[in-house]
């Protein structure tokens, strides 16, 4: 967290990124620029295929930029040693679907993104069953994801992304496949998990509607930072 | 959630997949125990003959396919007793006769009652036979007891009816189980006039026994020399066919079963593509992927390994009581048979599951999650 009355540091910051696919013929990205504080909820928006998840991917070091620089947390995505330590101890990644193991239980599924943490073998479990109670599903750690609900699905999912206490949380569309109902829930789950944690979020949205509850929303297109706003575009 | 307990869940959540690995490895592993088993019983059959005589080491003919096949006729025989630090040496003519189902490998030596003190046989009821005696025979005392004979008794046996003089005890099982003619007679009986199977030779106290054996087969490369039952194969190529077969069917075992636990293994890994992208994806690295992956391999190795020694007892009691081995083979539980039945499994299982383990550790988390 920031010093009081100092501007928020950049967690994460991104210089001239581009990224193409099929020796060029593809310009996922195009010399895109984004600066994201610590502590700050940002959305980025676009049409399909504009390129947010391609920069989500960058910026969780699943891919690498074809040129131009990524800051994550002080790290340097294009010099990136050791891309599984950073992105078990750096971010917590969210997915458009759950991707929850279905033959273990919900506390396995959580338990299961600590298994090379330095947290203690022995509170692995207790601090599994607390990061489900802070997403108000305690109650069903001993189900499998498949006796729950496509909302409560997701919860697990975002328990999962914090079991190692990530400075940031990146979100790929977390809301794509829930109703409306669900939607809400999830949406001020991220919410509270800001205020509460101060956690940084950068979740991607095609939904101009859950893009609004972010501080902040990057609109991009073609590949290009379209519009970078705070509040509702 | 132990590496252990996901292991664990990851083979439980494929019940019939994990158990028909389990079993494949089950029936290689079940094999290749039988196989050692079975060889090493015939082994410690075979080399059963060497421990009838009192002796410092065995002399045979060089080379033999059977070690009842050796040949030494009475000029090798001179030469031996007259290497220098050869304090006795005894010829005795070796020959295996079935005489009823129980006893379908019985064993008939041939030895001049001159040379029994020197065997270490103690006759322990009646008298030795004669030198030259045609229709004579002492029988060991367990092989009396088990046929119900006493001295005096008439006993069928080298082609002929023969009256028992005496009852002998070489304080060797395998040994006791056997009947003594005079050498001329069972020479005379195999048409082998002159002739002895084997040697066994004493050596003055002081030398050395290793130094007696070298000069001796310096000499007569003819000849080759038994100490121990693992030399036996020096003079005895079968068990050596034999050995070398069961090392084969291990070999051939762990890579059969290597492919069908891979090709297995590599079914699965498509089927839990977007899992390991996932695992990937959190954080995980190449090496716990593998290790992941290898772990339900072993774990499958050592239930299909137990599944086998079971299997092979079994196997190898059936084997036991089928009229055509009945009382020829004797199973030999060692140690190393389990040992190489274990080693069996994990081979398979560590060699089967390692390739499809590192294809699963070297997916791309992205394109593996986006798997359909």
């Amino acid at each position: 967290m920031n010093d009081p009355g100092s501007a928020p540091r950049p967690l994460i910051e991104a210089h001239q990124v581009s990224k193409v696919y099929d020796d060029g013929m593809i310009r996922a990205l195009d010399g895109v620029d984004l600066s994201v504080a610590d502590g700050e909820f940002v959305a980025i928006t676009g049409p399909s295929g504009c390129g947010k998840s391609t920069l989500l991917h960058l910026l969780a070091a699943l891919d690498r930029p074809t040129s131009g620089t990524i800051r994550v947390d002080g790290y340097d995505m294009n010099n990136l040693r050791h891309s599984n330590r950073f992105r078990r101890q750096e971010i917590g990644l969210v997915f458009q679907l759950h991707n929850l193991l279905p033959r273990l239980s919900v506390l396995g599924n959580v338990e299961i993104a600590m298994a090379a943490s330095h947290r203690p073998y022995s509170e692995r479990s207790l601090y599994a069953r607390r990061l489900l109670g802070d997403v108000d599903l305690a109650h069903l750690a001993d189900r499998r994801p498949t006796q729950l609900s496509g909302g409560e699905r997701q919860r697990v999912a975002i328990a999962r992304a914090l079991a190692n206490d990530p400075p940031v949380l990146l979100a790929d569309e977390p809301t794509g496949s829930l109703d409306s109902a669900s939607v809400e829930v999830v949406l001020g789950l991220f919410q509270r998990l800001r205020a509460e944690r101060g956690v940084t979020i950068v979740l991607v949205t095609h939904d101009n509607v859950v893009a609004g509850v972010a501080d902040r929303i990057v609109h991009m297109l073609d590949g290009k930072v379209a519009a970078d706003a705070g509040g509702a575009l | 959630m132990s590496l252990v307990r996901l292991i664990l869940a990851n083979l439980w959540a494929k019940k019939s997949r994990s158990i028909g690995i389990g079993f494949a490895i089950g029936i290689a592993v079940m094999t290749v125990v039988t196989l050692t088993v079975v060889s090493s019983g015939l082994e410690s059959s075979a080399a059963a003959v060497l421990t009838v005589g009192k002796s410092d080491f065995t002399v045979a003919q060089n080379g033999v396919s059977d070690i009842l096949f050796s040949s030494i006729d009475n000029g090798q025989l001179e030469n031996v007793k007259s290497t220098k630090g050869v304090a006795s040496a005894v010829g005795v003519l070796l020959e295996t006769e079935k005489i009823n189902a129980a006893n379908p490998l019985f064993l008939e030596i041939g030895i001049d009652p001159g040379d029994l003190a020197h065997f270490g046989v103690t006759v322990v009821a009646g008298t030795p036979y004669g030198a030259t005696a045609s229709h004579a025979v002492m029988l060991g005392w367990r092989a009396a007891q088990n046929l119900g004979l006493h001295v005096g008794d008439r006993f069928e046996g080298n082609g002929t009816w023969n009256t028992v003089t005496g009852i002998f005890s070489t304080g060797i099982a395998y040994g006791d189980l056997g009947a003594m003619f005079p050498l001329p007679a069972l020479q005379a009986r195999n048409r082998v006039a002159g002739s002895v199977t084997l040697v066994f030779v004493k050596v003055v106290p002081g030398y050395s026994i290793a130094k007696v054996e070298k000069a001796l087969t310096s000499a007569h490369p003819e000849l080759t020399t038994i100490q121990t039952a693992t030399q036996f194969g020096r003079a005895d190529r079968n068990l050596v066919f034999l050995q070398a077969a069961a090392t084969g069917s291990t070999v051939l075992a762990i890579l059969i079963g290597a492919v069908i636990v891979g090709n297995t293994m590599l079914l699965s890994l498509f089927e839990r593509t977007r899992e390991f992208g996932l695992l990937r994806a959190i954080g995980w690295t190449r090496t716990r992927v593998v290790v992941l992956v290898v772990g339900e391999g072993v774990v499958l190795a050592v239930a299909g390994s137990a599944t086998g020694v079971g299997l092979s007892f079994a196997a190898t009691s059936v084997l036991e009581h089928l009229p055509q081995l009945n009382g020829v083979l004797h199973a030999n539980y060692t140690q190393g048979a389990f040992w190489r039945g274990l080693y069996t499994g994990l081979g398979m299982a560590v060699i089967g599951a390692f390739y499809p383990a590192l294809r699963a550790a070297n997916l791309a988390p992205l394109k593996a999650l986006s798997h359909e």
